[in-house]
């Protein structure tokens, strides 16, 4: 029996992983995917991003997707028949490792989300158990241990910090940048250097970033990324078996007793442990625990509160862009904006709270950033005329000349929070069974009509920095779509265990020895990427377990 | 509990025979190949004179697991569509018409929900030999990064995916 079982390897395990086998506990950590390093990582567009390889094709692993409307009908979707997919990256370190790395921390309000600003109807809005006092020293130890470079600039919604700055310096940026930052100035805006989890330099064992010209959606050939694998699993004895599709857990009334896994070629295997993590991801997780129902907890595993799954929250907002031109450009201007490989990395937060007819709203954060490079995926979207009529012949070869090589394009993501509602949940369908032969999840969708109004605000500041900026052809979208990547909730912490599956430590209410660690504890989400506080989180819940052990060996 | 495999589709898709009916009858036989391989010159006849072949690369694209047989089965039909258009209009098949005939009917069948898509996927694909990294087989020499001043990414496959 080994100490530590941890389900899962991504930003939510690798923490835990490393923290307890440095500490000397005997740690297994069992991932679905394959192990890469550095050295088997390149920037092939057909393989990573239009194949995807890193991902279960949908015809061997998908979800059933309900979307619902506002009055409580639903379209069902077949994830394999309508190409829909919710997975992120099956492999050692997860996502982390094809993560764009754009790092914010929660913000002081975001933990009392409730008590600031209110209830909203329709929504399932709490505050946290714990406080951004309790999370900051483990937010700082991610900038230190994982690397977080950039330069900290005071602004009005500057979180309290422990450390004055970042440890590494910024990333180089984009001469366009510049222009960037006059005009927000310009408009009374604070523009932020965006913190990214890369190091700038080599440091930690590994090396610096060398500007690939790929960055999000593409491992990280140098290592400068800071995935769960590169920074933390590579650095510590946890025994990682991959190709260890976790599908049960078993327990009694008061302890899970073992993992099952199947192996691809189903082949069955089981560890014991003394505790166990999971950290799936936050709609494998719920689908785990609800497919491990047994005869002490016939709804799901640590599902006497029948929580589990409910609360599924994504990222709420969209994005826009807006092209430079070179008309609009002299020479040297033009020079800067086509310089590649070099980062824009800019934010804004100045609408992280705002008011509005005499409403407060929470608001949330606006990140700036250049077209992916992604050269077939740019020039189809090209291939139609403004009357949507397909082009080709000399037609398309004189508008993909002119648009790719003299002009760029500027997009800005909005993030802002995911109300959680009754109708945004994780379930299982009993009948749809993988290729494992287990039940997929299903995946229940409803966007509440609070979160489009609060990211249509944030766009609108967004299009006037980029008119201001003299672009072209400025669009936006803000939907209710969500985003896979950017996903939370489904297991919410919370003081009460009738009304959440998780207490303050992420221990579950109903068993001992069951922990969670990836994003399904965030009962709200705030308006950032999720990746920092989730690792932040999973230093807490290691610190914890530390204690936990060291208590049991005593 | 069953690994149920895929059938993927046999080596010989691209170049199995495309039977093209006139209504009821049977008109004439091809492959997908050269209706594809004709296609491509005429959606993108600049790919060729940068030295680009991209017709081999759809040989990759019906091997590819990752591309899934309705998709496959998209573009065989397609490539039968297209040319029983050719025989509605014309009374011959696509391969057989004249560029100008070719052009017209490419403007009528992609004003066709059918003939949008049809297209829409065959450049795609096309656009993916012609600007994917050479280890796939198209884009000779770097040809089309360079006629659009593009760098690629670093580091390089050393392998064809799959």
């Amino acid at each position: 029996m080994v100490d530590v079982c941890i389900i899962g390897s991504g930003a939510g395990a690798s923490p835990i992983a490393y923290e307890l086998a440095n500490a000397g506990f005997s740690v297994v950590v069992l991932e679905k995917g394959q192990n890469y390093t550095e050295k088997d990582f390149n920037k092939d567009e057909i393989a990573v991003t239009r194949r995807d390889m890193f991902t279960p094709p949908l015809w061997e692993q998908k979800h059933i997707i309900n979307e619902y409307k506002a009055d409580g009908t639903f379209t069902r979707y077949d994830g394999e028949k309508s190409d829909w997919s919710f997975w992120n990256g099956s492999m050692v370190g997860g996502s982390s490792n094809l993560m764009s790395g754009y790092f914010h921390r929660l913000k002081p309000n975001d933990f009392q989300l409730k008590s600031v600003y209110g209830a909203i109807k329709g929504a399932n809005v709490v505050d946290w158990p714990i406080s951004y006092e309790e999370l900051e020293p483990y937010y700082d130890k991610v900038e230190k241990v994982v690397g977080v470079s950039g330069k900290i600039v005071k602004h009005k919604h500057l979180e309290p910090r422990s450390s004055a700055d970042l440890p590494y310096p910024e990333l180089q940026t984009n001469g366009a940048v510049q222009w960037f930052d006059r005009t927000c100035k310009a408009l009374g805006y604070e523009a932020i250097p965006t913190p990214r989890a890369i190091l700038s330099q080599n440091a930690l064992g590994r090396d610096g970033c060398y500007y690939s010209n790929f960055c999000g959606s593409y491992g990280c050939a140098s290592g400068a990324k800071g995935s769960g694998r590169a920074a933390l699993l590579q650095k510590c004895s946890a025994k990682i078996i991959t190709d260890a599709f976790v599908y049960r857990l078993e327990s009694d009334d008061k302890k899970v007793t073992r993992a099952y896994y199947y192996t691809k070629n189903g082949i069955r295997h089981s560890v014991q442990a003394k505790i166990f993590v999971v950290a799936a991801q936050a709609i494998e997780t719920s689908r785990l625990l609800l497919n491990s129902k047994n005869r002490y907890f016939p709804n799901g595993l640590a599902n006497s509160s029948g929580e589990v799954g409910k609360n599924l929250i994504f990222s709420a907002g969209g994005s826009g862009s807006g092209r430079f031109v070179f008309e609009q450009l002299t020479p040297q201007q033009q020079k800067e904006l086509m310089e590649v490989g070099v980062f824009f990395n800019r934010s804004l937060q100045d609408w992280y709270a705002y008011e509005k007819e005499k409403k407060q709203y929470k608001g949330g954060t606006i990140d700036f950033l250049f077209e992916h490079q992604n050269i077939i995926s740019r020039v189809m979207r090209e291939v139609y005329d403004e009357n949507g009529n397909l082009l080709w012949g000399e037609n398309l070869k004189e508008k993909l000349h002119k648009r790719l090589t003299t002009s760029r394009v500027l997009t800005f993501e909005v993030f802002n929070d995911w109300l959680p509602t009754d109708k945004c949940f994780v379930g299982v369908d009993e009948k749809v069974k993988d290729k494992y032969g287990v039940p997929v999840g299903v995946i229940n969708l409803y966007g509440h009509p609070h979160d489009l109004e609060v990211g249509e605000h944030l766009a609108q500041k967004a299009v006037k920095v980029l008119e201001k900026l003299g672009c072209e052809e400025i669009s936006y979208s803000i939907s209710s779509a969500p985003p896979p990547n950017l996903v939370a909730g489904g297991c919410r912490f919370g003081n009460d265990a009738k009304t959440s599956v998780l207490d303050k430590n992420c221990k579950a209410h109903d068993l001992e020895n069951l922990y969670v660690s990836d994003a399904s504890f965030m009962p709200t989400g705030g308006s950032v990427p999720y990746t920092w506080s989730i690792y932040a989180n999973s230093f807490r819940v290691a610190d914890i377990l530390k204690k936990e052990l060291q208590k049991d060996e005593v | 509990m069953t690994f149920s495999r895929r059938n993927f589709l046999k080596a010989g898709f691209l170049s199995s025979a495309v039977f093209i009916m006139n209504g009821c009858s049977l008109f004439g036989v091809t492959t997908p190949l050269q209706t594809l391989s004709l296609l491509h010159k005429d959606l993108f006849p600049y790919a060729q004179e940068l030295g680009i072949q991209t017709a081999p690369y759809m040989q990759i694209i019906f091997h590819q697991s990752r591309i899934s047989d309705a998709d496959k089965t998209f573009l065989k039909n397609g490539v039968k569509w297209l040319n029983e258009a050719g025989i509605k209009k014309y009374k011959q098949e696509y391969i057989k018409l004249s560029s100008k005939q070719r052009e017209a009917l490419l403007e009528r069948v992609t004003q066709t929900e059918w003939g949008d898509s049809f297209v829409y996927d065959v450049m795609n694909y096309m656009f993916e030999a012609m600007l994917g990294d050479p280890v796939y087989g198209g884009n000779n020499k770097e040809a089309g990064w360079q006629w659009l001043d593009f760098e690629g990414g670093q580091p390089r496959p050393q392998k064809a995916y799959m």
